[in-house]
């Protein structure tokens, strides 16, 4: 357990200092420490680089990371579904939905009015698939159900809107629906960091609640949990975090299926332990998709959200079947 | 409906409104014909103008939507029971973003006018994803269980659609002449096109219903499947040939229409209970009744010949779902 979180830190923390390096303008480490301590003979647009343009992206990458990982975590257990992850919910399909009405509808839409849009679409999505499965009680089956209906209706009108929307607009949507870090700023990282502290924490001292939930509705009732709010919290937790991610990021498809998957694999079924190697995992996953975007093709900027598929996705292949030390 | 002529009538009930359904589709739009016309433009063909129109544009879209509705929710139905999984569909597969990824990069390769060809193309791409995931999913660690496939279908669609997000983000010509094909739609399908899908479709719907029986083990889960004799890996390989068949069918038709295959089968089972012997012929009747409606609001409602199905189907067929899965879904999990 900590030999893996030591590992992940250590690979985070060259993914950060890779992506404040590399670039169209490329740092080198002694440019970068004397720019991050402030001594030496700090080159001021060499700071600038660092401060204003690399610092704010990675760091908020890191942030969507640790929070669409976090939400999947929850997602995962609270639905006992391997495919469950927070999308399950409506989330992607609301805020996808509302997105896609703000820009083909409003010609150049301001960030802010993108980003509320966007998890407004989420949060309310949310909000309607729990309140139409709830009867009496909720079941994470009707749950699933429910949000397969209401993401339908949700997915008909962004299709609609982009067969029929002016070309522009759909294609600017699209970049913004795959999913990236663009425009990045320090005020952004800080209130997305202040914004996610709570619900993590939370998310982390519910781990004993999770592990329960997991065994069945009928045994964790027997065992004493209030099964139906316990899964109303964590249903908020996650609308919470992945809707601040969907907000400022677009929707980074995978990391929250494939984090809580993986981490499983690595430490075994008690969340105690998947929530920090989750969180780590996102946020390396995040990072490195973002820098690989960043640097693979330029001046082109690949979107972080395809990155991750495809960078991602035939790694999770690997670490999935490549190797057979899982205890499965 | 608990008992076997209960089910058996309900079945013949939506035969009839299926027929019923089409014989609409065929006789409303622009231009109302008819059901005498129809009749004689179908059992003696004498070229006049409502004739023409019945046989060469209104039959083939009709058929293209029942072929590929009935399709697409058999397909669902087998996958929801070989994974075990309620979010189980064909796309689970790998066979959407397959047939995407396929369309997109002939497009971008030769251009939008390379015709029909691009049906062979998507069914291709479908047959190749699914055949790779199925791969993926039996071999490793995860082998004997359906999570294997659940996670690789999960990974391979999503590589595949972010490579095909990815052409589309740089390239508007391809995105302009691909969207209103990812929508779904049976917009001018020819009865050439229906005729060179239906077979595989066909053969794929008689496999279906003759391995009901297996398929209703399999939901038992691996061990119970075992216990009682079967070899999942076996009877899961089978199942994958046929929704190969089906949606593979199904999307070079009709393009990726999600819904059908999700809830269709979500539909029956919540109608006539859990065995697939049931649950197949209640999805394909009630998956292609699904897609002939909607079709025919389509045109209707917003008056355009266009209008893809992708998108009224979920405005049909959603309401109708949410009110059964709040009112018929009793059995706690």
């Amino acid at each position: 357990m900590s030999r893996i979180l030591a590992a992940l830190t250590i690979l985070l923390a060259l993914l950060v200092a890779a992506s404040l390096a590399l670039g169209d303008v490329s740092l080198t480490w002694r440019d970068i420490y004397h720019a991050t301590t402030g001594t030496g003979d700090a080159d001021p647009q060499s700071v600038m680089i660092v401060f204003d343009l690399r610092l704010p992206r990675v760091l908020l990458a890191l942030l969507v990371g640790v929070a669409l990982a976090t939400a999947g975590t929850i997602t995962l257990a609270i639905m006992r579904n391997p495919l469950a992850e927070p999308g399950v919910l409506g989330i992607n399909s609301g805020a996808a939905a509302a997105a896609m009405a703000v820009i083909v509808l409003i010609q150049d839409p301001p960030v802010a009015l993108l980003q509320a849009a966007g998890f407004l679409g989420a949060a309310a999505m949310a909000l309607a698939v729990y309140a139409l499965a709830w009867r009496g009680s909720t079941s994470s089956l009707r749950i699933i159900l429910i949000g397969i209906g209401l993401s339908s209706l949700a997915t008909a009108g962004t299709t609609f809107l982009s067969a029929f929307g002016d070309i522009g607009s759909v294609q600017r949507a699209m970049i913004w629906l795959a999913g990236s870090v663009y425009d990045a700023n320090m005020v952004k990282v800080r209130l997305l960091a202040l914004w996610l502290i709570i619900p993590v924490m939370l998310a982390f001292l519910a781990s004993r609640e999770l592990d329960l939930i997991c065994f069945g509705d009928n045994y964790a009732r027997s065992l004493g949990q209030p099964v139906d709010r316990v899964r109303g919290m964590m249903i908020v937790l996650v609308t919470v975090l992945s809707g601040a991610a969907v907000a400022v990021s677009g929707l980074i498809g995978f990391v929250g299926l494939v984090a809580p998957h993986v981490a499983r694999r690595l430490v075994g079924a008690s969340h105690a332990r998947i929530f920090p190697v989750a969180a780590l995992i996102g946020a390396c996953l995040v990072v490195a998709a973002d820098l690989i975007g960043r640097i693979v093709l330029p001046p082109l900027q690949l979107p972080a959200g395809i990155v991750t598929g495809l960078v991602g996705a035939p790694f999770f292949a690997y670490l999935l079947w490549g190797r057979r030390h899982g205890h499965e | 409906m608990a008992t076997d002529s209960g089910r058996a009538f309900a079945c013949f009930a939506l035969l009839c409104l299926l027929v019923l359904a089409a014989m609409i589709a065929i006789a409303l739009g622009t231009v109302a014909i008819p059901p005498s016309t129809i009749i004689s433009a179908i059992v003696s063909f004498d070229g006049s103008r409502d004739h023409i129109l019945v046989t060469s544009i209104r039959v083939p879209r009709v058929i293209a939507a029942l072929l590929a509705g009935s399709a697409l929710a058999v397909s669902g139905a087998i996958m929801q029971a070989v994974t075990n999984n309620p979010l189980a569909s064909p796309g689970l597969l790998g066979i959407n973003a397959g047939a995407a990824f396929a369309v997109v990069s002939v497009m971008t390769l030769f251009g939008a006018g390379v015709g029909d060809i691009y049906v062979w193309f998507a069914f291709l791409g479908a047959a190749i994803a699914a055949i790779v995931v199925y791969a993926l999913g039996s071999c490793g660690a995860f082998g004997r269980s359906p999570l294997g496939l659940v996670l690789a279908g999960a990974v391979v669609a999503t590589f595949l659609t972010s490579l095909t997000t990815a052409v589309l983000i740089f390239d508007q010509s391809t995105l302009d002449a691909v969207r209103l094909w990812t929508a779904g739609s049976v917009t001018g399908r020819t009865m050439a096109q229906a005729r060179t899908v239906a077979p595989y479709i066909l053969t794929g719907l008689v496999a279906a219903v003759l391995l009901g029986r297996h398929l209703t083990t399999l939901t038992l889960g691996a061990d119970a499947s075992r216990a009682l004799g079967q070899n999942p890996v076996v009877w899961r390989g089978a199942s994958v040939a046929i929704v190969i068949l089906l949606a593979g069918g199904a999307v070079a038709l009709a393009g990726p229409i999600g819904f059908v295959g999700l809830v269709a089968p979500h539909i029956a089972r919540m109608c006539v209970g859990i065995d697939y012997r049931w649950v197949l012929p209640f999805s394909a009747l009630g998956g292609a009744l699904l897609v002939v409606v909607a079709d025919t609001a389509g045109r209707l409602v917003f008056g355009s010949q266009s209008f893809p199905v992708g998108v009224t189907i979920a405005l049909v067929g959603a309401p109708f779902f949410l009110y059964l899965a709040r009112t018929r879904l009793r059995e706690e999990t």
